[in-house]
């Protein structure tokens, strides 16, 4: 183990965010979950008993009776934010005077950098610039991404969990953000941080980031492998499987739903459902390529004269 | 809000100055200091408990024959000359330098005002060897009815060649470091040749014809006497003398053995 | 409904925030100081150095002050300067009565003149205005009447009245003429008191003056005036700014002392009693003033020559630059001189006084000359001799072209002219054609010349190694492979560096040049007597560029082969022809043809086989041929019994029968031949050596002009990289582990410095560890270099850098400095160093010899050139760099100096290389070129004879020691023959020269004092002949006269005047061990 290695990423300015984001993400989790796990037990409990429901004015725990129903934002709210406020400002403060920028040389256009690495919240970007086409991955993914933010409101039918933590009503949602956030984003980033070292190679924590290292290893596409080298061949045998994994998985998708949620497929109408089965797919499309890539080096599977995927 | 999130807060300041540590500069790297001399304070010698060293320097095997020198060059070069480079009268060496080499700690010694003579007479130098402290003047004369020059060549100390004319007016030199055996020579007169012995005590004497010498008032103490020869070199002994004591000392030259110039 | 009141056990209401508010803020307002502190001084750690450097440099300053007054009572106590203070007081006490006189004049005449003025200027003022009023005035009868009132006014009496009461009446005229008469008065009596003062002003200075002159250190009103200085001092960023340069440097912001008048060391600058600390060796002054001045740092800077970043200023490291990404840092202590490299990098010679300054960069430059690293990697402005011949080239081929292009012009022009419209424009057209067939005369005049320098040049060219052509006539066959194997073995002073063959490479590359090298045979040669070999080639100048005996045992110069083993290695008919004349080459070779040319070419075209400067030009295509051998070995004019005895004496040198060697039979293997060829080609052996079918073979090396700023990441460590990051050492043998100028390594060398240091300690140690083909290993042999030399190498890569200065910066003079760079390039090719010294205290070889230690040979050490310009006419120096024996006949001696057993060679200089040598003697001694030689006036018969007595006189040492031309003096002369003073001093040297040759050319056998100042004038010390009664001229002016005008029968007739003995009776063994017959 070559914990000097180590230290040296981990103390670098430039890392100082995503060091801090791994305790970060986890406190606030399970501060969620905590709260979250709290919520469920009260709904179930006034779900058992409808008299308590009724004369029970709050849905978030903890709850005894002879406390107020509502309470104002001022002073209750706001001192606790002014009060981050200033915590966050004293954080800042610290942070600025103790780290430096990183400045480097005037920059030599016969000499990049090795490691060249984008800004920590890119790492995830540029880390999917290994497994796709700048095209795709550049362009058409952050499209994707945004686009499918915004049109998370319109898909999401579910009326319950509104101002308060619960998982035990917004199953779908939570597991979709796990997913998406945390699987696909921070981890992607973190990757980017700690595994990616000279010449993008993956370097396991602890591995020596040596700039002379060689690796062997041949990605090749997956046409090749069923031996079709026309590039219409390619073309369809391409469309064809990628039409086949959105096919199956719309199948596949649609069942599980009808199976586990019911209530939420009977709630959106099929432009919502299929909307959100797209993007869906496509998310989960995303870790499987790259596990095509890592565990089976699969380069592209579609490949056209125009964008390779 | 409760108390764990302050702790996490903290700890995540905390982290963040770990991740600073790392970036911290180092404190600019200590040049090594160099010691400052200390001069040690100069003794001076008590008199009466002076002691004495003296001997005779002996050359054992068959001396060679002193050659004529031929100084019809020069008609105003009268009288007979002979080679002085060894001078051996039944076994005792002639013209060897002796001196404290080494032993007088941090004495101080003042430099006699009274200069010493070299004259030259019948184109050579007399004498032949010559001791003198460092700084003391060496005061050259021509006797001769010709123009000489005399030209030290030393190797720690300025070198310098200057004309005297016939019976001209005292050269006062000096030489301020100490060089045993420093080579005089006359350009004009090839064959002129003579030793200074330039030391900084003033410990040191020339053995005569009977290749006696003597070195008078050293305070007690161990010493390393040297006795150097033009030609065979130098040879040192160490010597203990307690207070007023005289203590003798003799130096023994061979034949062949290794002179200046490897010749 | 009723508003429910809060019960008191709500955690949301009823909790308190005051604890949380009062720790946030308490730590929001300690950052917000710590944010405060932050900026005023942790960003700004040099306000602390300044305060530090305060209080010391005060301190420092103050007893310096008490010292210097201590001085200056002294200096005040001596006679000398009581005798100035006197002399002043006393002019002053001599002035004081007159001045008083005067002064009281001068009082009441003022006085007087104050009364008078006070009336005078009312009264002019008046009269002032009238004549405007009448000069403006249009109407007659006003001009009139007013010029009555004029006049009336200035007939009127005024009354003036005296300091001393008594009333005057004066008209106007009468008025004026009074008041000028008292201003005259007035000034008269200031001059007279200004006369008066001279004198004693005159004596104040001297009196001050004296005292500034004799205090060694600085007055104590000028330390006052630093110690003010120092105390006001208010922390500042102290800023060198030239934006012609882009040069910021701050260094001073913490470096205060480096350049105060005053010398500050760590030891000075501590706190009393401590060590030095970081503050002290930051105090300190520059080490070197001298530089400074010629360097003004403010024109400068400091980063120019220390690098490192001279803007920031938050921390030491940032400052010198010691940080990753800082491309430029700090140049380490023993590599300073790096620096220089920034505008000297064209220079071989940086200092003309002494050796001291920049001697590190220069050696590192002569060394990778003299081992031929740029055999391999080229160097701008090392390879001199062939990039000058390409550039001549290319220009001769742009004038030829111009040529050709003027003759179409100008037929063009004349068809144009033939048939145009009228007389006028033909004519024109026919004047245009002619000027461009004149312009083409103009120009082959050009070719020609460049064509000659051309030819120069090609005879310029040299190879650091020996003609591999001749290795079959000269070597012995069996020799070759083991000396291959590891010539270090052989000869471990050798400059052939370590190549790390294997057994195969070696037998390739062997019978390759065995194949390949030429097959002519040599005539025999005679044999001669080895002891007198001996005593010839430890005199006659071979120790001077070549060395013999090993370790201790090893005496003579470094510049050329150790000839310890020669003995084993050549053959004997090979050695003779070498010593008669290192220069002759079995066959001359035509860079045209590509091939050697042999007897057979010559016999097809019935040439006689005959090549040397004068036969240059091939038989079969006329191009010029390469006559020579390309080495630097000069021809030492030898008689060919001289030769044979050093050749035979040579052939003795041997620690083993050259027979002994195991047979080398693969060396005659012809199908070894083309693997060979490949060898020698990835190993870039043309580079140093002549090999027949790589004559013009490229280098193989990269390029180092610049090698000092390339990027680390281009520098490949290769698997070290780690080890040098982490400080740890990759070389584990102790002996090579010696070579590292800093040992092994102690700190990160993941640097230029500790790449370049261990890549020169081991070249191959990049290659630790990996594996590879051998085509593929890295190829640099080993130069076996020690530690010294590394580092002085080293400081020459890491100064070779890209520099951002303007080109203003660069040191690239065009006057007589020009002169002494190019004619330094050419001393070091040569090793003229070896025998002569240029600057005082210069080491020569012959100072390590044995026999030369004796101080009778002091006479026989060549002479010193420490002032050659000023000495000699350069025309003379001409001719005699071409041939130093001065004769065509009688060559086997020493034109200057006959009695020297040392000879001066024949070195078949070019006329370019001759040119540049008499410049840069000339501009070493800052001597003006063109010289014009003085005219001395004729003597007059009565100055002859006095000349002739003084000469012949015995007072006159001069013919004792100086050559006569009689072959029996001569044998005892240590000095060169006076009639050649004419052609070759110059009158006023020697004039210096025999007054005090000893500040010339320190220990030299001439003796100085042989003439004392007699008033204005110079005179004989000794007893002047009778002749010279009532002359009052300086006889030393008499005596070059004299010598000048010498002629070979008044020499004669002088001589045997002087009294010289017949030869017969000499007892002298001039051939003897010792020269001068002194044993």
């Amino acid at each position: 183990m070559d914990w000097h290695q180590l230290w040296e990423i981990v103390s670098t300015p430039d890392n100082v965010p995503i060091v801090a984001l791994i305790p970060l993400l986890a406190f606030y989790i399970y501060l969620g979950v905590k709260q979250a796990r709290a919520n469920d037990q009260l709904i179930e409990q006034l779900e058992a008993d409808p008299a308590l429901a009724r004369t029970h004015h709050r849905k978030t725990w903890p709850f005894r009776p002879g406390w107020q129903k509502e309470i104002h934002v001022w002073p209750f709210l706001l001192r606790v934010e002014f009060l981050a406020a200033i915590i966050v400002t004293i954080v800042l403060m610290v942070w600025s005077i103790t780290l430096n920028a990183p400045l480097e040389e005037p920059s030599n256009p016969n000499v990049t950098m090795n490691p060249a690495k984008a800004p920590w919240y890119f790492l995830g970007l540029q880390e999917m610039l290994v497994y796709f086409d700048p095209w795709i991955a550049g362009v058409v993914m952050p499209t994707l991404i945004i686009v499918g933010l915004i049109i998370i409101p319109y898909i999401d039918t579910n009326p319950l969990g509104a101002g308060y933590y619960t998982i035990k009503q917004r199953k779908f949602a939570l597991a979709t953000f796990g997913f998406g956030f945390l699987l696909l984003w921070v981890a992607m980033i973190i990757i980017g941080t700690f595994i990616r070292g000279p010449g993008w190679q993956w370097f396991w924590p602890g591995q020596t980031w040596d700039h002379s290292r060689l690796i062997y290893e041949v990605n090749r596409d997956l046409p090749d492998i069923f031996g079709i080298t026309s590039n219409w061949g390619k073309g369809i045998f391409g469309a064809i499987v990628v039409g086949g994994y959105f096919a199956a998985g719309g199948l596949a998708l649609t069942l599980l739903f009808r199976r586990f949620m019911a209530k939420d497929f009977r709630r959106m109408s099929i432009l919502q459902y299929s909307m959100m089965a797209a993007f869906m797919l496509m998310m989960i499309a995303l870790p499987l390529k790259m596990l095509l890539r890592l565990l089976f080096h699969i380069k592209y599977v579609w490949i056209t004269p125009y964008f390779n995927i | 809000m409760n108390k764990k999130t302050y702790v996490a807060l903290l700890l995540v300041v905390g982290l963040m100055f770990v991740a600073g540590c790392g970036k911290k500069e180092a404190p600019p790297e200590q040049a090594t200091a160099k010691p400052e001399a200390a001069a040690a304070p100069a003794a001076k010698i008590d008199p009466a408990t002076v002691a004495t060293v003296s001997g005779v320097a002996k050359f054992d095997g068959a001396a060679p024959k002193a050659q004529k020198i031929d100084m019809s060059q020069d008609p105003a070069c009268k009288g007979t000359n002979e080679t002085e480079t060894v001078v051996v009268d039944n076994g005792n060496l002639e013209n060897v330098f002796i001196y404290v080499k080494d032993g007088l700690g941090n004495y101080s010694f003042d430099v006699p005002k009274t200069p010493v003579k070299l004259d030259q007479q019948g184109c050579r130098y007399h004498p032949h060897v010559l001791g003198v402290m460092a700084g003391q003047t060496v005061q050259i004369l021509n006797s001769d009815n010709t123009t000489h020059n005399i030209h030290p060549s030393p190797k720690d100390n300025r070198e310098w060649n200057e004309s005297q004319p016939p019976k001209g007016a005292a050269l006062n030199k000096d030489f301020a470091r100490q060089e045993v055996l420093i080579p005089v020579k006359c350009n004009q007169h090839p064959w002129m040749k003579m030793y200074i012995g330039v030391v900084k005590n003033p410990f040191f004497a020339v053995t005569g014809k009977d290749g006696k010498y003597e070195l008078k008032g050293l305070p007690p103490g161990t010493y390393t006497i040297a006795a150097v020869h033009e030609k065979f070199g130098e040879q040192t002994q160490t010597v203990t003398v307690a207070a007023k004591d005289s203590k003798s000392q003799n130096f023994t030259f061979k034949a062949g053995a290794g002179g200046a110039g490897g010749q | 409904m009723a508003e429910q009141l809060t019960p008191d056990h709500d955690p949301i209401v009823t909790r308190s925030y005051a604890l949380y508010y009062l720790v946030a803020i308490l730590l929001l307002v300690v950052s917000l100081f710590w944010a405060l502190w932050d900026e005023a001084y942790g960003q700004r750690p040099w306000k602390k150095y300044q305060s530090v450097f305060q209080e010391r440099y005060g301190a420092f300053l103050k007893s310096a002050r008490s010292q210097s007054a201590q001085a200056e009572k002294e200096i005040q106590g001596d006679s000398e300067y009581r005798k100035l203070a006197d002399a002043a007081d006393a002019a002053e006490k001599q002035a004081a009565p007159a001045m008083k006189k005067i002064n009281e004049q001068l009082k009441e005449v003022s006085a007087r003149l104050l009364a008078v003025q006070n009336v005078f200027t009312d009264k002019r003022a008046w009269v002032n205005a009238k004549v405007y009023e009448i000069e403006t005035d249009d109407s007659e009868s006003g001009k009139k009447s007013k010029q009555r009132d004029l006049d009336k006014y200035k007939a009127q009496q005024f009354t003036v009245e005296f300091p001393d009461g008594s009333r005057k009446q004066f008209n106007f005229e009468q008025l004026e003429e009074e008041y000028t008469a008292l201003r005259e008065e007035k000034a008269r009596l200031n001059a007279d008191l200004g006369d008066l003062l001279k004198p004693v002003n005159e004596a104040k200075t001297k009196r001050d003056d004296y005292l500034k002159e004799h205090l060694v250190s600085l007055t104590p009103e000028q330390i006052a005036g630093l110690q003010k200085k120092t105390a006001d001092w208010d922390n500042k960023i102290v800023q060198i700014n030239v934006a012609s340069a882009n040069i910021v440097d701050r260094c001073e912001s913490c470096h205060m002392g480096i350049r105060e008048p005053v010398k500050l060391t760590p030891a000075s600058m501590a706190v009393k009693g401590a060590k030095p600390d970081e503050y002290a060796h930051a105090f300190v002054s520059h080490p070197d003033e001298e530089i400074l001045k010629i360097h003004d740092p403010d024109k400068f800077g400091c980063s120019p020559c220390h690098q490192g970043n001279g803007r920031a200023t938050t921390s030491v490291t940032k400052g010198h630059g010691d940080y990753e990404h800082w491309l430029w840092p700090l140049f380490a202590r023993q590599n300073t001189e790096s620096g220089c490299q920034t505008c000297h990098a064209a220079d071989m010679k940086l200092s003309l006084t002494t050796g001291n300054v920049g001697q590190v960069i220069s050696e590192g430059k002569f060394l990778f000359r003299q081992r031929g690293c740029n055999g391999c990697h080229r160097y701008e402005g090392y390879d001199r001799e062939p990039e000058d011949l390409l550039n001549v080239q290319q220009q001769i081929k742009q004038k030829e072209e111009e040529q050709q292009g003027n003759l179409r012009q100008a037929a063009m022009l004349t068809r144009q002219a033939d048939n145009a419209p009228d007389n006028a424009t033909a004519n024109r057209l026919y004047a245009e054609a002619e000027a461009l067939k004149v312009a083409n005369s103009r120009i082959a005049g050009q070719i020609e010349q460049l064509d000659f320098h051309s030819r120069d040049l090609l005879r310029d060219l040299k190879k650091i190694g020996p003609d591999l052509k001749e290795a079959r006539t000269k070597l012995n066959k069996n020799w070759i492979p083991v000396w291959l194997h590891k010539p270090t073995d052989f000869r471990p002073t050798t400059k052939m560096p370590n190549f790390r063959l294997n057994d195969e490479q070696i037998k390739a590359i062997s019978a390759y040049l065995w194949q390949m090298a030429l097959t002519d045979k040599l005539p025999a040669a005679p044999k001669g007597d080895t002891t007198r070999g001996k005593e010839l080639f430890e005199t006659r100048g071979c120790l001077g560029c070549h060395s013999i005996g090993e370790g201790s045992e090893m005496q003579g110069g470094d510049f050329a082969a150790n000839l310890t083993r020669v003995g084993e290695k050549v053959n004997y008919d090979y050695l003779f022809r070498w010593i008669k004349n290192p220069r002759v080459r079995t066959r001359p070779y035509c860079p045209y043809e590509k091939k050697d040319i042999g007897p057979e070419d010559y016999a097809k075209h019935n040439l006689p086989y005959q090549i040397d400067f004068e036969h240059s030009t091939c038989p079969n295509d006329g191009h010029e041929l390469q006559v020579e051998q390309m080495t630097v070995m000069p021809n030492l004019r030898l008689a060919d019994d001289e030769v044979a005895d050093i050749a035979t004496y040579l052939m003795t040198q041997r620690q083993k029968d050259p027979a002994s060697y195991p047979e080398a039979p693969f060396m005659d293997d012809p199908k070894l031949k083309a693997e060979g060829q490949k060898w020698v080609r990835h190993f870039g052996c043309a580079g140093c050596h002549e090999i027949a079918g790589f004559e013009d073979e490229g280098r193989i090396g990269t390029e180092l002009t610049v090698e000092g700023s390339k990027p680390l990441e281009r520098l490949d460590f290769a698997l070290q990289t780690k080890k040098a990051e982490e400080g740890k050492e990759v070389i584990t043998d102790k002996a090579i582990q010696a070579r590292l100028p800093e040992g092994p390594a102690k700190a990160d060398w993941y640097n230029h410095k500790g790449f370049f240091e261990h890549k020169l300690a081991m070249p191959n140690i990049y290659d630790q560890g990996m594996m590879k083909p051998e085509t593929e290993k890295l190829r640099m042999p080993d130069p076996h270099l020690n530690k010294d030399q590394i580092q002085e190498l080293v400081t020459f890569l890491l100064g070779s850098q890209e520099t951002s200065l303007p080109a203003s910066y660069q040191y690239k003079p065009e006057d007589w400095r020009r002169d002494v760079q190019e004619g330094w390039w050419i001393v070091r090719k040569y090793n003229c160093v070896g025998c002569h010294q240029f600057t005082p205290g210069q080491q020569t070889s012959w100072q390590n010899v044995r026999r030369f230690q004796d101080p009778d040979w002091k006479e026989q050490f060549p002479p010193k050139l420490l002032t050659e310009g000023a000495r000699v006419d350069p025309e003379w120096l001409m001719r005699f760099l071409a041939n130093p024996a001065l004769s065509q006949a009688d060559t086997h001696r020493n034109g200057v100096r006959p009695y020297l057993k040392i000879r001066m060679p024949t070195f078949f200089f070019s006329d370019t290389e001759r040119r540049k040598l008499v410049r840069f003697f000339q501009a070493l001694s800052q001597q003006p070129m063109p010289y014009t030689p003085e005219r001395l006036p004729v003597l007059t018969a009565k100055e002859t004879d006095m000349a002739r007595s003084l000469f012949t006189s015995t007072a006159a040492p001069c013919l004792k020691c100086h050559a006569t031309g009689d072959a029996a003096h001569d044998k005892i002369a240590t000095a060169p023959n006076f009639l050649m003073a004419k052609d070759r001093l110059k009158p006023g040297w020697t004039e210096r020269w025999i007054t005090d040759p000893q500040s010339i050319s320190p220990g030299t056998s001439m003796p100085s004092g042989l003439f004392r100042k007699d008033g204005d004038h110079y005179v004989f010390a000794g007893p002047t002949p009778s002749s010279f009664e009532g002359y009052d001229k300086d006889h030393r002016q008499l005596l070059v006269r004299y010598i000048f005008q010498l002629t070979p029968e008044e020499q004669r007739r002088v001589s045997s005047q002087a009294g010289r003995a017949p030869a017969g009776k000499k007892a002298r063994n001039p051939a003897g061990s010792t020269p001068a017959g002194v044993q």
